[in-house]
């Protein structure tokens, strides 16, 4: 572990391509998924230092993958952040539930994610 | 409990009704010792006058016969008699006869033989004592006396008082018996009217009360909220079950009324959470278009505040992905505008007559650029529905077909959209049918749900809200009508609908 990439899923290319492009130019490398098995696989090969979650995926969702992310050991330690236009106070307490770490919702507050990635990431170093 | 089944009026009829008859059972006892009292002092009375009538006309009998001895001796001397002492003779003679008779008068069936016999050789004896003293003094006429009639009158008259005693001694008895019997009878009868009284009272109360228990538990169970209870009507009549099948009607019609206000507040909560569960999707869906606003937005700010050298060309596309976003946007409110109206029953219908056919034309026309966008080609089939008038909600009709047309053409490249219209047994029925990317089964399934599209991509790669075929099934519904959807994934989609062609 200790990867300092991190693994945008999101399955709206027009949200996938902006925000992959503001993470690139705040510096930091990132790897992109659609759906949730390729993020599992993602998350398998790659190790990422963060993992930014959306919730509504299609072929695996955003819970389940979480799920399965944290009942896989090789991958459980990875945070996730969850990223969801699902607002409500459930949808939050849901994306903990499911073994999320931390959770932001769209429209994205781009310099509070960027001190989650960043927190999560020198977590991960130190 | 015989009494348990009846009512109470009928409960109060038995019991004073066995009341008096128990009463004038008492009465009618007690009338008939009276009357065997009286008829004991009758007979009584009867006895006594026979008894003093016997003892005179046997001393009657006895004197006249020494008298008639004494002269039938003396006779014989030629002494004759006065005629004052033969006419006292004869009165005595005559107030023989009487006695004879008033006895007869009180003799009955049984002493009556006895009687007639007496009576027979007494008159026999008075004649010839009559014959006696009326040839007296005439020497020349016999004064012949019959030996022994006197004894055996005497006799006879001791055998008729015997005989007479007798039927006394024995009705006397049949009156003092009967005399006992009834007093028996009305002690018994009256210690038994009492209990039978006493007995009929505790019952009466008894099964009154046991029936007013039975209605105050159902009554209790009532208001401790237990509706499903039932009094049993079956162990009671009249007033009681009465009251008891008023008390489960009501129980009934409660139970009808809570059941209905449970129900209603079922639909009231069911539709409030609907409204939740459409607050949080228009939530979601207004959020996702604004996430690519906000941050395409910021990103070109950010890249504009670099000073480096900027890619018009993505300058450009990253402009052109806002104002899509922006668009889609706006889409969606007014989708949600319409759907939220829809919900609410704020959506009315204005029927008025219109042409279909022009109709189809002219929102063809109107989205001929969305056609041309993918290259698409048009076929129009509206001979049917030509020269007819149709009375509808033209508005929503154009709005379905707006929908469907826009979908055709968003789904569908380089390919052939086929728009009929025709009516057919007064029902307008529309088509779109177009060549498109077309769906699987489980999409279809979920097609015309609001905030659903086909894939979540969709909205991505061919705009829309995933509310328009939501809003085209309400206005079907709202219409009268109904809406077909058949398709297959890469053959394309045909959507049919089917309205009436006049108000129902």
């Amino acid at each position: 572990m200790g990867s300092s990439a991190v693994l945008l899923v999101e399955d709206n290319d027009i949200n996938r391509d902006m925000l992959t492009r503001r993470l690139t130019r705040a510096g930091l490398t990132v790897l992109t998924a659609a759906d949730g098995v390729s993020a599992l696989n993602m998350m398998r090969e790659h190790q990422p230092g963060v993992v930014l979650m959306d919730m509504t995926l299609p072929i695996l969702d955003g819970w389940e993958a979480t799920q399965q992310a944290k009942a896989d050991s090789a991958i459980s330690e990875i945070p996730i952040i969850a990223l969801t236009a699902h607002a409500m106070a459930a949808d939050k307490a849901r994306a903990i539930e499911a073994g999320c770490s931390e959770y932001e919702t769209k429209p994205i507050d781009f310099p509070i994610l960027l001190a989650k990635i960043y927190q999560f990431l020198e977590g991960a170093d130190t | 409990m015989i009494t348990a089944r009846l009512g109470l009026r009928a409960r109060l009829y038995l019991a004073s009704g066995s009341i008096l008859m128990l009463f004038a059972f008492n009465v009618a006892t007690h009338l008939w010792g009276s009357y065997a009292r009286s008829e004991s002092v009758m007979a009584y009375r009867i006895a006594t006058e026979a008894t003093g009538l016997v003892r005179g006309i046997q001393q009657g009998l006895s004197t006249e016969h020494q008298r008639v001895q004494v002269l039938a001796a003396l006779r014989e001397t030629n002494a004759p008699i006065r005629a004052t002492q033969r006419d006292q003779a004869n009165a005595e003679l005559a107030s023989i006869s009487d006695q004879l008779r008033a006895l007869g008068g009180l003799s009955d069936v049984q002493t009556e033989t006895a009687f007639r016999e007496f009576y027979k050789v007494a008159s026999d004896l008075l004649d010839e004592w009559v014959q006696f003293y009326r040839n007296y003094n005439n020497s020349a006429l016999p004064t012949r006396l019959t030996a022994n009639a006197y004894d055996a009158t005497i006799d006879s008259l001791r055998t008729l008082a015997d005989q007479q005693n007798a039927v006394a001694l024995e009705r006397s008895t049949v009156i003092d018996n009967t005399i006992q019997l009834t007093d028996r009878i009305t002690i018994i009868a009256f210690v038994s009217s009492i209990t039978i009284t006493l007995v009929l009272i505790l019952t009466l109360i008894r099964t009154t009360n046991a029936s007013l228990f039975r209605l105050r538990v159902g009554v209790e169970r009532f208001g401790a909220g237990d509706l499903t209870h039932r009094i049993d009507e079956n162990r009671d009549a009249g007033e009681i079950a009465n009251l008891a099948q008023t008390f489960n009607e009501m129980s009934a019609s409660l139970q009808t009324a809570m059941s209905d206000l449970n129900e209603a507040r079922a639909d009231a909560e069911a539709a409030n959470e609907a409204k939740s569960m459409f607050l949080a999707n228009v939530s979601h869906e207004l959020r996702t278009p604004l996430n690519a606003i906000i941050g395409y937005s910021e990103m070109l700010q950010d890249e504009l505040g670099d000073g480096e050298d900027i890619d018009r060309d993505q300058f450009h596309h990253d402009l052109t992905t806002i104002i899509f976003s922006g668009r889609q946007l706006l889409a969606l409110i007014n989708d949600i505008l319409d759907l939220s109206k829809i919900e609410t029953g704020k959506m009315s219908v204005s029927v008025e007559p219109f042409n279909v056919a022009g109709l189809v034309v002219q929102v063809c026309d109107a989205l001929s650029p969305l056609l041309a966008q993918n290259n698409n080609r048009l076929e129009l089939h509206v001979d049917g529905a030509q020269d007819l008038e149709v009375e509808s909600d033209p508005a929503k009709v154009q709005q379905i077909l707006t929908n469907l047309f826009s979908n055709a053409c968003k789904f569908t490249k380089n390919g052939v959209i086929t728009v009929a219209a025709d009516i057919r047994d007064n029902q307008i029925q529309l088509s779109v049918t177009d060549s498109g990317i077309g769906m699987t089964e489980e999409q279809q399934a979920k097609v015309f749900q609001a905030f659903v599209q086909a894939d979540s991509k969709t909205s991505v790669n061919y705009g829309g809200t995933g509310l328009g075929l939501a809003i085209v099934s309400n206005f079907c519904d709202m219409l009268g009508g109904t809406i077909a959807l058949t398709s297959s994934p890469g053959e394309g989609s045909r959507f049919e609908v089917s309205l009436p062609a006049a108000p129902m």
